[in-house]
């Protein structure tokens, strides 16, 4: 397979988008067609590509000798090229029942199809800068989606949004310079990129820069303290927040700092410095916070927005373990994370399409009203909940197994607090589906008279999404012997 | 001598003849197209120049009327100079292009002719400073490059702009007077004019220890009266009004050319006079450093505060010059080359942006304020895709001219600590900001107005057209194929 | 291998049974099904614990963690037990239900629980057990909210978080048990791997307290045992039964396969953790008695008690010697058979008078006298008079804590003798009172009220399984002693 069409799955698209929003679609089902059949092609491409990977790299622009933008799959990249991939035709379709009564809808769907290539950039970059721009592209593409509505509270998470990714993108700037004076190369490099001649001398300059990348990159996958444009951000219409939200831009921001963490600086580096126990002690910290919130929220879509908060946690914390074992955790909860965050994010989005309620206190006797949804519901919390065999106890476990390996005091605290975020899940997500299947005494059926599941468009997706997480729970073992290949930089 | 070596007089030559030559010609309309043709031949001119001597790296000194010094004039050309002419006079010509709508509306009939004869003498004066190797022709073109600048901003009769004026009139004369002082100081020290003259007798002072008071205050002086006509923060204060109020080709000017020149100027100083060394020892360059900074921020906030667009854009242009001197103020080789690009960078983008931002309040009955353009450009597309290429290369993404920039600052930096931690934070805070600002800008003019808000389709200016496409091929081309244009700046300042 | 299968049985019969009970609303057609799963879980689980000890691999999910199942020994105990019980409470339940209403709703997730706690005995490792644990708790919720009023609602939570969080803590420690035991396959004696263990014995103490009190929780060990007293009154008769009955020892069972076949008893013995583990069951035992004592609302008076009760299993088991152990399964058999069979006399009195609280209770024996005395001989074997099978239970128990213990065995008997009499004060008011009311009692509107045989058929068998099983303990303790002697 020819190198050039790796830049494929990344240009059409965001050509596909551009081209809506220059010569709007007016008719509905026209421009659903032509969405649809946006999406689909560039899945099809982009998992093409991600297969039957053609050897080598694309450059696509070169400005100096150590600075170029080119794209290249490697192991990492293609987990992570696969899980959009997959997602992104089956929001689609979600999206095309939702957004009816959103409005809007060329100007949604135009940027929404642009979204999609720059997340491919994002994972096909093979170098920092390559990521950078995909990054900062991202913060922009999204922009308009999360201020869609653009009412007050839109513009202003729009504009929270926007201040925080591009400060954290700022930061992240300053890493990656660092990253052109004392390394090698800024493509990446398993194991890192540290010239050993240039950073000796230098450690703790370069720890510090790192841990300004770390928060600077961190500030997409919502690490504590600057986790707080993600709640604000579940104003966005629903499609946006289960897929951005939940899977794309949250695990943009992941992806990349895994991309810094083994790729860039190298784990061998940063093991056991102070700069670990940074990073580590804000992802512990982050874990515990996320679900609190979270139990305290009864604004539904805000809750798991928090739950988000959380569990992206969950990954960085894997991360900052700094060993193989700790790749694989982060690896396997960023894939089942997303499976599993995508499907309770349609459900919420479900009730509000057709009831128009937004609080947890609200959903009394759902369970009847609308079986579908619920059951997808119910399934995918008790994944998130870690309940054996689902696949959210495999990472749950591959991560704390590998905080244990470690023997480090700290990463046993993060254990602890995978316990407690665990406790805490599962208060804040049973009470939505003990309510929705035992209402209390004194409720009113009429209240749900009029309350049904919503058609095909949305429930298939649901369904399908909740077979995907009982089944890549029992089926994880392939999967997790790829992480595994990945960790130890075969692939 | 070869005859390329000619051109660096005949484009001054041109400007001057046509400033000249205008007044003799029928209107406004006529006197525009010679100072398009003046800019034009620049550009030409010094392109075929540079190619000349870019790859082959030369530099050469011309003397004029073949009178050696201390009796005739010099003109010291190379690399850094051949680019930064050329680049000059391509912004000239666009910024007439594009404000060249506005010119006929907003200056009368019969003064005209007059504002392109001052458009012709800022050039011609750019030119000189650009490429001067005399102290004494430097002042001279400063006090004309001064004169003419107020007189084009004073072009748009409004009670306002004088006011304006008067303000940049004492402040720009201010600091040529401190300019001055400062010539004179040195003259009496050395007894020279000449560049090379002065820079052996000023290395031979330092090397003996002798008027070493006399010579900081020297430097101290240029630089005070040098910054205070470019506008280095804390005496930026003139510059948004005199913006705010301007026709557009004059603020584009303003901002993208007149005062690069002087900070051009300061430059060469440094290097061909006052070597780059004992600018270092003597500390002007941390001062200089700070001031960037402050300029960098206090810029930003400035902007973030206004609802007017085009005050918006004066105090973007405050921070974007701040840059500029941040990278100066680093005192190496690599900063100030970093510093040059930055001037390559705005000059690129700032006129666009002013230019765009007019075409698009055209349609709005040329209501400046930011919340009366709401869906302007959807009404203008070019101005509108132009306000957003030059928004983005502003805030720094990569594949804009912008981010390259930022890219050499902070590399440039890279070699000193207590230097380095500054301008990263302060590079990255400044991103931020700027994102402040112009995100919501550009959102404003994106977003569908609602009922009754909206103004007449704009039909699609010719001038405006080119002008706007030729800068965003040049954002876009700094952004992506700045290599060779660095490796020019590079060799220009080791020639220096 | 084929044979193996059959291991499922009795797992997914009632599960799949279960589903169906939810769909039938005709009550007769409902009974007739809980019957025949209840009594075909019931054989299946009796006639698996004939089979030789059989292994089922179920499903690989990946690392080092496999869904597994075995038949041991102690499984074969815990099914019997299990199955036996629910069966008889499930014909309770036929009667019971009627006014608590949602049927279907009750029995569906009853059936289930079964076939949850039936996989939780055959569970071979501590994945399996962890899952299996980790489902009990979900599916024993809707049992305690059954009634759906507010302290229902409020006190199903209070258990999912309690329960959620024991577990989580027993899942820190499997985390920690993953790396330092050679398998997490359940075997006689443990599976520490010595290697890496040595150096980091306190690290492995404190491992194994924190799984205690996790698993605890369920077993209503301090400090998490709080949940019980909560829940209970709330709940519908007979699934109290079974949750302090049955639901307490999936708990103890729980403690039971991490102590004695992942860590083993050698281990563990003389340890610091050991000694804290006593006090906290001690102490328990203590407390819960107390609080019986003051306690007047009927059902939470008992669920005191249980709480007191169970704590004497887990003192059993944390003397980690073979007569203590002893001791702890006979307590576990007793235990079982006895509070069941009073959450069941206490449901008949609330059924029928709607009486709960034990002030309201004078004369009661009058009124309903089978099911008070059948109360009455399970208030004596739980106070552990001779020959009612309490105390046979309990003189194992204190024979195992002087034998070994030195002054902590001294304190621990004397702490149960001080509980026996506690318990006596709590229990032996219901039955005086309720037989002999006094001269103030009304005994002209005296009415009998005694329901009807579906309740107390069952309750009459376990009253005399408890008297039967204290005259004759012979075949049980030679049961139990086939499980400890591969342990000790």
């Amino acid at each position: 397979m020819p190198v050039w069409m790796l830049c494929l799955p990344v240009l059409f698209p965001i050509l596909a988008g551009a081209v809506m929003l220059a010569r709007p679609i007016e008719d509905r089902k026209k421009r659903q067609i032509y969405v649809a059949g946006a999406v689909i092609v560039n899945a099809v491409l982009a998992l093409t590509v991600l297969i039957w990977t053609p050897d080598g790299v694309l450059t696509l622009l070169r400005f100096s000798d150590t600075m170029q933008i080119a794209l290249q799959i490697d192991g990492a990249g293609r987990v992570f090229g696969i899980l959009v991939s997959l997602l992104w035709p089956l929001t689609t379709f979600y999206s095309f029942e939702y957004m009816k009564h959103e409005g809007r809808e060329n100007k949604f769907f135009g940027f929404f199809t642009m979204t999609f290539g720059v997340i491919e950039g994002v994972a096909f970059a093979d170098n920092f800068l390559t990521l950078y721009l995909f990054y900062e592209l991202l913060t922009l593409a999204t922009l308009p989606l999360v201020m869609h509505s653009m009412d007050g509270r839109a513009r202003y998470a729009g504009k929270k949004y926007l201040i925080y990714s591009l400060s954290g993108a700022a930061f992240a700037f300053i890493a990656m310079i660092f990253l052109l004076t004392y390394g090698s190369t800024l493509d990446f490099t398993f194991g890192g990129v540290l010239d050993p001649s240039r950073a000796s001398g230098h450690e703790t300059l370069l720890q510090t820069v790192f841990v300004l990348g770390f928060f600077g990159f961190g500030v997409k996958a919502a690490i504590f303290p600057f986790h707080g444009w993600l709640p604000d951000a579940s104003v966005a219409p629903t499609p946006v927040s289960a897929l951005l939200h939940a899977v794309a831009v949250v695990k943009a921001g992941v992806f990349a700092v895994i991309r810094l963490t083994y790729y860039g600086f190298g784990c061998d580096f940063l093991r056991g410095s102070w700069a670990q126990t940074v990073v580590m002690t804000a992802a512990v910290v982050t874990i515990v916070y996320g679900s609190a919130m979270a139990l305290r929220t009864p604004h539904l879509k805000r809750r798991l927005a928090y739950s988000t908060v959380s569990n992206l946690s969950y990954i960085l914390f894997s991360v900052t373990l700094m060993t193989p074992a700790g790749l694989v955790g982060g690896l396997s909860h960023m894939v089942f994370h997303a499976v599993i965050k995508i499907t309770l994010f349609f459900c919420a989005g479900a009730i509000i399409y057709k009831t128009h309620r937004e609080y947890v206190y609200q959903l009394d006797d759902f369970g009847r009203a609308m079986p579908v949804t619920m059951a997808a519901f119910t399934i995918a919390s008790l994944g998130l909940m870690g309940i054996p065999p689902l696949a959210g106890f495999v990472s749950k476990w591959g991560i704390a197994t590998a905080a244990v390996e470690t023997g480090m005091p700290l990463a046993y605290a993060g254990v602890a607090a995978l316990i407690v975020s665990a406790l805490l899940t599962a208060l804040y997500l049973m009470a939505v589906v003990l309510r929705a299947y035992f209402p209390a005494k004194g409720f009113d059926p009429a209240s749900v008279k009029e309350v049904e599941d919503p058609n095909r468009l949305m429930t298939v997706p649901l369904l399908v999404l909740s077979a995907a997480s009982v089944l890549l729970g029992l089926c994880a073992s392939p999967l997790i012997a790829v992480f595994e290949q990945i960790a130890a930089g075969l692939l | 001598m070869p005859f390329v070596y000619n051109f660096p007089f005949f484009s001054i030559f041109i400007c001057m003849i046509s400033g000249i030559v205008t007044p003799l010609l029928k209107n406004g309309r006529w006197a525009y197209r010679l100072s398009l043709f003046a800019s034009g031949a620049g550009v030409l001119l010094s392109g075929v120049l540079l190619g000349r001597i870019g790859p082959a790296n030369e530099s050469f000194s011309f003397m004029m009327g073949h009178f050696p010094a201390p009796w005739g004039n010099e003109l010291s050309v190379g690399p850094l100079e051949a680019v930064l002419a050329t680049a000059v006079c391509l912004v000239m010509m666009m910024a007439l292009l594009g404000g060249s709508r506005d010119i006929f509306e907003d200056v009368l009939p019969e003064k005209q002719k007059l504002y392109f004869i001052m458009m012709d003498e800022i050039l011609a004066a750019l030119l000189a400073l650009t490429y001067t190797n005399d102290i004494f022709t430097a002042y001279v073109f400063i006090e004309i490059s001064t004169i003419a600048a107020c007189a084009i901003v004073m072009a748009k009769d409004a009670s306002a702009t004088l006011v304006a004026t008067m303000r940049y009139l004492i402040m720009s004369l201010l600091g040529s007077g401190l300019v001055l002082i400062g010539i004179v100081l040195l003259y009496c020290i050395t007894g020279h004019l000449l560049f090379p003259s002065l820079q052996q007798w000023v290395l031979e002072l330092v090397a003996t220890g002798q008027y070493t008071i006399p010579l900081t205050v020297v430097v101290g002086l240029i630089v005070l009266g040098l910054g205070i006509k470019s506008a280095m923060f804390p005496f930026h204060l003139w510059l948004p009004p005199a913006h705010g109020s301007a026709t557009t080709a004059s603020s584009s000017v303003l901002s993208g050319l007149v005062v690069k020149g002087y900070i051009i100027l300061m430059i060469r100083l440094f290097y061909k006079v006052f070597t780059i060394e004992v600018i270092r020892e003597l500390r002007v360059t941390n001062m200089i450093f700070l001031f960037g900074l402050a300029g960098m921020i206090i810029g930003s906030i400035g902007a973030m505060k206004e609802g007017h667009i085009k005050r918006m854009l004066a105090y973007s242009s405050v921070a974007q010059l701040g840059y500029v001197f941040m990278g100066i103020g680093l005192g190496t080789d690599i900063g100030i080359m970093a510093a040059c690009f930055q001037i390559l960078v705005h000059a690129c983008t700032k006129p666009m942006l002013f230019s765009c931002a007019s075409a698009l309040s055209a349609g709005r009955h040329h209501n400046k304020k930011l919340h009366a353009l709401r869906g302007a450009a959807y009404e203008n597309k070019l101005a509108g895709i132009g306000f957003t290429v030059g928004a983005l290369s502003m805030i720094g993404i990569p594949l804009f001219a912008g981010f390259a920039a930022k890219v050499f600052f902070a590399s440039a930096t890279m070699a000193q600590p207590v230097k380095m931690w500054m301008t990263l934070l302060t590079l990255a805070l400044s991103t931020v900001l700027n994102a402040l600002y112009y995100i919501p800008a550009v959102t404003v003019l994106w977003s569908r107005p609602a009922e009754g808000e909206t103004g007449e389709k704009q039909p699609v200016h010719p001038a405006f057209a080119v002008s706007t496409v030729v800068f965003i091929a040049a954002v876009f081309f700094l952004g992506i194929c700045y290599e060779p244009v660095v490796t020019l700046i590079q060799n220009g300042l080791a020639l220096l | 291998m084929f044979k193996s299968i059959v291991l499922l049985l009795p797992i997914l019969l009632p599960l799949i049974g279960g589903l169906v009970v939810f769909r039938m609303r005709d009550a007769k057609a409902r009974r007739i099904a809980v019957s025949a799963c209840v009594l075909c879980t019931l054989v299946s689980a009796v006639g698996v614990s004939f089979l030789p000890d059989l292994s089922l691999r179920i499903w690989d999910l990946g690392g080092s963690i496999a869904i597994y199942l075995r038949l041991d020994a102690m499984g074969r105990f815990f099914l019997c037990l299990v199955s036996g019980i629910w069966t008889l409470v499930a014909f309770f339940a036929y009667e019971y239900m009627q006014h608590e209403g949602r049927e279907e709703r009750f029995f569906g997730f009853y059936t289930m629980t079964l076939g949850i706690l039936m996989g939780l005995g055959l569970a071979g490792n501590l994945l399996t057990l962890y899952m299996f644990y980790e489902m009990m708790t979900l599916i024993t919720v809707p049992l305690v909210i059954h009634n759906g009023s507010r302290e229902a609602v409020a006190a199903g939570f209070k258990y999912l978080g309690y329960s959620t969080f024991g577990a989580g803590l027993a899942l820190i420690g499997f985390f920690f048990l993953n790396r330092y035991c050679s398998t997490t396959e359940f075997s006689a004696g443990g599976t520490l791997d010595f290697s890496l263990a040595a150096g980091n014995e306190n690290l492995l103490f404190a491992v194994w307290l924190l799984m205690m009190i996790g698993f605890g929780c369920k077993a209503g060990m301090m400090p998490l045992q709080s949940w019980l007293p909560t829940a209970h009154p709330v709940a519908p008769a007979p699934a109290s039964a079974v949750l302090s009955g049955i639901i307490t020892k999936a708990g103890v069972l729980a403690i039971i396969r991490v102590t004695f076949y992942l860590f083993g008893a050698d281990f563990l013995r003389g340890s610091w953790a050991q000694t804290t583990l006593l006090c906290l069951a001690l102490a328990t035992v203590f407390a819960g008695s107390m609080l019986a004592y003051k306690e007047k609302v009927f059902k939470k008076r008992l669920a005191y008690s249980t709480v007191s009760q169970v704590s004497y299993v887990l003192f059993g088991l944390f003397l980690l010697n073979s007569v203590g152990f002893t001791g702890a399964l006979l307590q576990v058999v007793f235990h079982a058979l006895v509070k069941n069979l009073l959450f069941l006399a206490a449901g008949a009195v609330i059924y029928k008078t709607g009486k709960t609280d034990v002030r309201e209770l004078v004369g009661i024996g009058k009124q309903m006298p089978i099911v008070i005395w059948c109360f009455a001989f399970g208030a004596l074997s739980l106070i552990g008079i001779p020959p009612t099978a309490g105390f046979v239970s309990k003189w194992y128990l204190a024979q195992g804590g002087i034998a070994d213990y030195g002054i902590l065995g001294i304190v621990g008997a004397a702490i149960l003798l001080v509980s026996a009499l506690l318990t006596a004060g709590y229990l032996l008011p219901v039955v005086t009172r309720g037989f002999f009311p006094g001269r103030d009692f009304d005994y002209a509107n005296l009415e009998k009220k005694e329901p009807s045989g579906y309740m107390t058929v069952p309750l009459v068998i376990l009253a005399a399984l408890a008297v039967l099983l204290g005259i004759f303990p012979g075949g049980l303790i030679e049961w139990i002693s086939g499980i400890s002697a591969v342990l000790f």
